[in-house]
């Protein structure tokens, strides 16, 4: 009685960690995917995969980058298992515009166009660093690149993002 | 010593880097730290502009989400869950749990503007008056599958989060300890409950309860 009294306030706290990673798990993979279906659905697969290894789970403190290696798996599996039709970042950001810029300025949302033209292997560290508080030490675990690969990518993902929102450029370091 | 541009390449590499060799440059540059403001200023809307706010997807939308739904269930069920046996005390953690997901939110001082404050209490169908005291943090939050609000309010003993679950009943008070957090969820009959909660060692139960009462107060419901 007293075990699976354990057991189920065990799975009630995994359950209640779900519930409290799953927003920046969602905007994660929605700016991996630039698909909010798509991140929905990697998301719950992602949710499904941690339920049946939590026992692998030995620091709750170390969730979030455990939650943040099965999504990014599951990203690839998910590439794996079938052909993402190719996006077009122009017809992309007329869908998501309005529903992204209905309650923040306008700045913001071209700042999100701008996020989105960004090539995937810019995107992702920046929004490792940027959204998810990694260290470029994390990143290049996470990803398996060197530091500073890690740091060039940055460096270019922000240059190109700051060209795109028209930010001034003039003293912006040559590559 | 760094030159412009290492500096330059550093800074848009890691505008929060703490680096001893940037921090020096930075101290002795004029150019260099105009420049480093201009760009922490574009990383702090980087941030927002990255800081979407997801919704819970709508039940019932779609075949594919009803299979989804319905191959999570099985799931659950074949690895034994119990998601329905678990134990009303779980509302606590789940409220802790939560506070790892906005740990910035304790750090806010300054007053929300009012709509944004406004459109977060419409989730939950209220209003606060002035009374609540002053309010540095207000978003909605997806919380055991409804948006709520979560709020930090200031108080002379600290910042108290605030969450309001018109979702969620108890029976009773609840006070919890746990994690570093200490609170209470209070119910509210006919709006659910409302969880208060403060961080730290030298949180006091008693600031909590003074706040609750305070916010419980200061709360004008719509319907």
């Amino acid at each position: 009685m007293k075990d699976r009294f354990g057991e189920n306030q065990r799975r009630a706290r995994f359950q209640a960690l779900c519930q409290a990673l799953r927003p920046d798990l969602l905007r994660f993979a929605f700016w991996l995917s630039r698909d909010r279906a798509l991140a929905e659905d990697v998301v719950q697969e992602t949710m499904l995969r941690a339920w049946k290894a939590q026992d692998s789970l030995l620091d709750e403190g170390a969730a979030k980058p455990w939650f943040m290696t099965i999504i990014r798996r599951e990203f690839a599996r998910t590439f794996e298992r079938k052909r993402i039709p190719t996006v077009d970042i122009d017809e992309l950001i007329r869908g998501e515009l309005p529903s992204l810029a209905a309650t923040e300025e306008h700045e913001l949302a071209e700042l999100r166009a701008a996020i989105f033209k960004l090539p995937d292997e810019y995107r992702e560290p920046l929004v490792l660093q940027v959204l998810m508080g990694y260290s470029t030490a994390e990143i290049a675990r996470e990803m398996n690149l060197s530091g500073p690969a890690v740091l060039t990518r940055l460096f270019r993902a922000r240059c190109q993002l700051r060209a795109l929102c028209g930010e001034d450029t003039q003293q912006d370091p040559p590559e | 010593m760094m030159d412009h541009d290492t500096y330059r390449r550093a800074l848009l590499s890691d505008p929060r880097s703490e680096d001893a060799g940037m921090r020096q440059h930075r101290d002795t540059c004029a150019q260099c730290a105009a420049y480093t403001t201009r760009v922490l200023q574009f990383e702090s809307r980087l941030e927002r502009a990255l800081q979407l706010k997801m919704r819970v997807p709508a039940a019932g939308h779609g075949s594919r989400r009803f299979a989804l739904a319905a191959s999570m269930l099985l799931a659950l069920l074949a690895a034994g869950a119990v998601w329905l046996a678990v134990p009303r005390t779980s509302l606590a953690a789940a409220v802790v749990a939560h506070m790892a997901g906005e740990p910035d939110a304790w750090n806010t001082r300054t007053a929300v503007a009012d709509p944004k404050l406004e459109s977060v209490l419409n989730n939950a169908n209220m209003r606060l008056s002035a009374g609540a005291g002053l309010v540095s943090y207000a978003n909605g939050c997806e919380f055991r599958g409804h948006v709520v609000p979560h709020l930090v309010v200031q108080s002379a003993a600290g910042p108290v989060t605030v969450m309001v679950l018109v979702h969620e009943t108890v029976s009773k008070q609840v006070q919890f300890d746990e994690q570093g957090y200490r609170g209470i969820i209070v119910p509210v009959p006919g709006h659910g409950s409302i969880a208060l909660l403060m961080r730290g060692p030298d949180a006091r139960m008693d600031d909590v309860e003074g706040i609750a009462a305070r916010v419980r107060n200061a709360t004008v419901w719509l319907r």
